[in-house]
């Protein structure tokens, strides 16, 4: 009888073994970086509940007349030393229940005004917080296109990362339902570190693929325009954005903007303007192009209409009429930022974004655990690793605190970047388990710190604010009550030895 | 849409996603008789996915399931976590995943094989999207979408294979040849 050798099947244990090396090396070469990434990624879905948090006593509207839109623009207009480049009206909606007027005057500063229901300005909208932790997300606070571009890079390494995951995971559907927890901490870290990644995989080729295209779009236009027109990445931009009217530059009075609403409400009777954008308001090539949200269930609905001056519509797209690229770049941010079901999918994409910062938190710890299994432990690795996991937490929450005493952000980022130093810096005092504890309950204090201080400092009115207050407070009791849980548990093993 | 039928179509997605996940752990817990279960976990999961497109959108209602679905899927395999004692020795080492590979270091195939994963990978994936975007029918604005869509992809594949694949060179052939090819096919042709 002669034996027969049994073929591996894919993948063979030789590929998943060198894929694991490849898996292994990216991940820990972008660990900080993705980590970072995805914390202040779960937290921006709440961007818009956490401007209403920092603007409490704004009046919320439903809706915001033609009459109310012109007064406002102009009071802002007024407001604005120089000539004006832009006026970008933000309409209310069910997540912001007011309107915004960002001016973008042509020396470069940009200022965004709230205004009340009969279009008075009532001051300038308070958005520290939301603009440091939108823009760590979407730059670092690094320079607009090399930060842009960085983050976009980790979009395309935790892509790679999860074809290398899946590849490297032979067991895949063998271990589809275990979670062993204690014991080998190895063993726990990569129960957990699959299940998240092979369980929400939908979310996690989502948000990474999206967030790679939105970060990397500046350099793949100019490489589109670098080789197909001759450098003139403008021919590229032309394909999605309403034509400009004919250039003139002779000044003239602000743009009336009243006859373009009743145009639109004629032409869209049923649909609701999201936003406006006015364009040199205040030459005679003046422009103004109005979004128009349909309702419909299509993830991009927005109709656009542009006027010129003379309110002569020169330029309308129908969403129903939109090609699939439009619809999907459209749905780009959308999807990204989880802003397409309302507060139960922003709640999901909150949970699911954690669930893929833990992969990248996991990772690290299957590493370091590798290592003291086969005797070669890296403690200092994995005191740094602890201090970059709970420093951050804790140097956010400090930022937002912060926020609740300067309308600038930039108070915000040195705070944040001291603490994460800070946070490293203790890396050399004190062992993991010691910094993990201090982070917790750093981090649990100040959220707590942070739901009781915002009312009494900001006021009372708008409900939103009772929820992001309670659900900051809550956590932050959730976190010491983890402390508590284990210094107890601790207790009870001390007392049973 | 109102809000009530969203909440609704949403607990509806939860109740099928969770039970179409309690179906599949059943027949993952069963030595025999797998089959009905598993069939049917898949075929309540399946269904889940698709009944939103009517509902909820023909994208929005998929992307709503397809988050959804991950999130009940947690809530059947989180209480269903089994607690080990502290000393598992052996059985829990042979519940993990293979050991990665060893390779002798040499610092100049470190940084090929880097550069291959980064710029290098970069290149080659932009003129595979560039090309697809020159070359493929349709309409402008999808071709250059898609295009944008398939770099990501592209250079996530790209860095994936390059630092598992030990034949290096192989590697390198490959990511140059495709972006010598992918902008040279680009530059001839033109975006029209």
């Amino acid at each position: 009888m002669t034996k027969t050798k049994k073929s591996p099947g894919f993948p063979s244990p030789d590929l998943v073994r060198a894929v694991l090396k490849g898996h292994s090396g990216l991940g820990l070469a972008f660990a900080a970086l993705l980590y970072l990434v995805c914390l202040t990624g779960a937290v921006a879905v709440f961007a818009n509940e956490f401007l209403r948090w920092e603007n409490p006593g704004v009046e919320r509207m439903e809706t915001m007349s033609a009459e109310a839109v012109q007064t406002a623009y102009r009071a802002a207009m007024n407001r604005t030393d120089g000539p004006v480049e832009h006026v970008v009206v933000i309409m209310p909606s069910d997540d912001r229940p007011w309107p915004t007027l960002r001016v973008d005057a042509e020396d470069g500063t940009r200022t965004t005004w709230i205004a009340d229901s009969a279009g008075r300005i009532t001051g300038e909208v308070r958005e520290s917080w939301t603009h440091f932790l939108t823009r760590l997300h979407i730059n670092l606070h690094l320079p607009q296109s090399w930060g842009i571009f960085i983050v976009g890079l980790s979009g395309v390494a935790l892509l790679s990362s999860l074809i290398s995951g899946l590849l490297a995971h032979p067991r895949i559907f063998r271990d589809a339902f275990h979670l062993r927890l204690g014991g080998s901490r190895r063993l726990q870290e990569a129960d957990l570190h699959n299940r998240i990644g092979v369980w929400a995989l939908p979310f996690h080729i989502t948000v990474s693929l999206t967030g790679a295209l939105l970060g990397l779009s500046t350099i793949i236009i100019g490489a589109i325009g670098l080789a197909v027109f001759e450098g003139d990445t403008a021919k590229v931009y032309a394909m999605f954005t309403p034509p400009h009217p004919a250039e003139d530059t002779r000044l003239a009075p602000p743009i009336d903007l009243r006859p373009m609403f009743a145009s639109v409400a004629a032409r869209a009777p049923e649909g609701q303007i999201s936003y406006l954008v006015v364009e040199h308001p205040t030459e005679m090539g003046a422009a103004a192009m109005f979004a128009v949200e349909q309702g419909s269930s299509r993830l991009a609905n927005a109709d656009s209409y542009a006027f010129d001056r003379a309110g002569k519509l020169y330029y309308e797209q129908k969403a129903a009429q939109n090609n699939v690229g439009q619809q999907i770049l459209g749905s780009l941010g959308q999807l990204h930022f989880g802003w397409f079901g309302g507060g139960v999918v922003k709640i999901a994409y909150a949970l699911l974004g954690l669930g893929l910062t833990y992969l990248a938190v996991g990772g690290v710890n299957i590493w370091l655990a590798r290592r003291r299994d086969k005797g070669r432990p890296a403690p200092g690795w994995e005191r740094v690793w602890a201090a970059t996991v709970w420093g951050q937490p804790v140097a956010l929450t400090c930022a937002a605190l912060v926020a609740l005493f300067t309308p600038s952000a930039g108070p915000l980022i040195w705070t944040w970047g001291a603490i994460s130093i800070a946070a490293l810096g203790a890396a050399a005092l004190f062992p993991p388990v010691t910094l993990s504890r201090i982070g917790r309950a750093a981090t649990g204090a100040i959220l707590i710190a942070l739901a009781v201080a915002h009312p009494v400092l900001m006021g009372p009115g708008d409900p939103m604010v009772w929820i992001v207050n309670g659900a900051v407070g809550l956590i932050g009791l959730g976190l010491l009550a983890t402390l508590i849980g284990q210094a107890s548990m601790f207790r009870r093993t001390l007392q049973a030895a | 849409m109102n809000g009530e039928t969203l909440l609704a179509a949403m607990a509806a997605i939860l109740a099928g996603s969770a039970a179409g996940a309690w179906f599949l752990r059943r027949a993952w817990t069963l030595k025999t008789g797998k089959a009905p279960w598993r069939w049917g976990g898949l075929a309540l999961l399946g269904v889940t996915l698709v009944w939103p497109v009517w509902v909820l959108g023909e994208a929005r209602g998929p992307f709503i399931a397809l988050t959804l679905l991950s999130i009940a899927a947690f809530g059947v395999i989180v209480p269903g976590y089994t607690l080990r004692p502290a000393k598992t020795g052996r059985a829990a080492r042979e519940g993990l995943a293979p050991e990665p590979a060893e390779r002798a270091p040499s610092a100049w195939r470190t940084t090929l094989r880097w550069s291959l994963a980064g710029p290098i990978g970069m290149v080659a994936a932009m003129g595979l999207g560039i090309s697809y975007a020159v070359w493929a029918p349709g309409e402008m604005q999808t071709r250059l979408l898609i295009g944008g869509l398939i770099v990501p992809l592209a250079w996530g594949g790209a860095m994936a294979w390059t630092l598992a694949d030990s034949r290096i060179l192989r590697a390198t052939a490959v990511l140059m040849g495709t972006a010598i090819v992918g902008f040279g096919a680009a530059m001839l042709k033109g975006f029209t």
